[in-house]
């Protein structure tokens, strides 16, 4: 197992599965029909979007993994910090939409 | 009473959401302690993210259960109808969603720990591994400061 290409391969697909988590969540609160064929999927749209959130890391991993071969010590570097950095805008987004949603902004 | 209609009970599962997410957040404060130390063995910081992931994906689990079963029909009415609800509406719309960021980065850091501490050294990840292992434990603790903030609103209005 090459453990560096794991590594970038593994913090691509955190930075994908933030960004889905993100997008889908806006997206649903906004739009009723995505967030009912959400409810639909599994009986509710938490458990939905969780289980698409697993699936979408566990297989990112995977493809990233094997079809990314060319990383260097600088692009695991740069995977992380992007990590980091999606991981705290991800968070400030939320927060950010779900404030303006209570307050009737949008 | 049967042992699963135990574990399936309100404060069960809420004790176990809570006491999960502590060994979670404890596992991880501890990694962060070992990257800055360079401290432990290769096999101690697998072992100890290994155990953060578990504990993570346990306390996603039973707490996910109580929420889809218990909160929105017993606890998210109160809340709503009393003087915070934006406890819900802010709080535990965001707590919810941003759980779903802590597993995948706690999978990277599990990933992380399974280089040999030379191999860290010259792909100078140590500093990184620092800052995602107290970003999982942050995170971690954002999320419970949150669950304070909800349990709160549905106690006492």
């Amino acid at each position: 197992m090459n453990k560096p290409r794991l590594i970038f391969a593994s913090a691509l697909a955190a930075i994908t599965t933030i960004v889905f988590v993100v997008v889908i969540t806006v997206w649903a609160e906004l739009s009723s029909p995505l967030k009912d064929w959400l409810k639909n999927f599994s009986g509710h749209h938490w458990t939905s979007k969780s289980i698409f959130s697993a699936l979408w890391y566990v297989v990112a991993t995977a493809v990233l993994y094997f079809v990314y071969r060319g990383q260097s010590e600088n692009h695991v570097r740069a995977a992380l910090v992007s990590l980091l950095i999606c991981t705290v805008l991800g968070t400030m987004i939320l927060t950010t939409f779900y404030t303006g949603h209570h307050f009737n902004i949008y | 009473m049967d042992i699963f209609a135990v574990l399936q009970s309100k404060p069960v599962l809420i004790g176990f959401h809570l006491g999960f997410a502590i060994v979670g957040i404890d596992a991880f404060l501890w990694l962060l302690g070992q990257f800055k130390d360079n401290g432990g063995s290769r096999k101690s910081r697998i072992m100890t993210a290994a155990i953060g992931v578990a504990a993570f994906v346990a306390s996603w689990t039973t707490g996910g259960y109580y929420y889809v079963i218990y909160y929105g029909t017993l606890v998210k009415p109160v809340i709503k109808s009393g003087f915070a609800p934006w406890a819900h509406n802010i709080i535990m719309e965001t707590k919810e969603h941003i759980f779903l960021f802590v597993i995948p980065l706690a999978m990277t850091v599990l990933c992380i720990t399974l280089l040999e501490k030379d191999d860290m050294e010259r792909l100078a990840l140590r500093r990184l591994a620092m800052w995602l292992s107290g970003t999982v434990a942050a995170l971690g603790l954002l999320i419970g400061a949150m669950g304070f903030i909800i349990s709160a609103a549905a106690r006492w209005g």
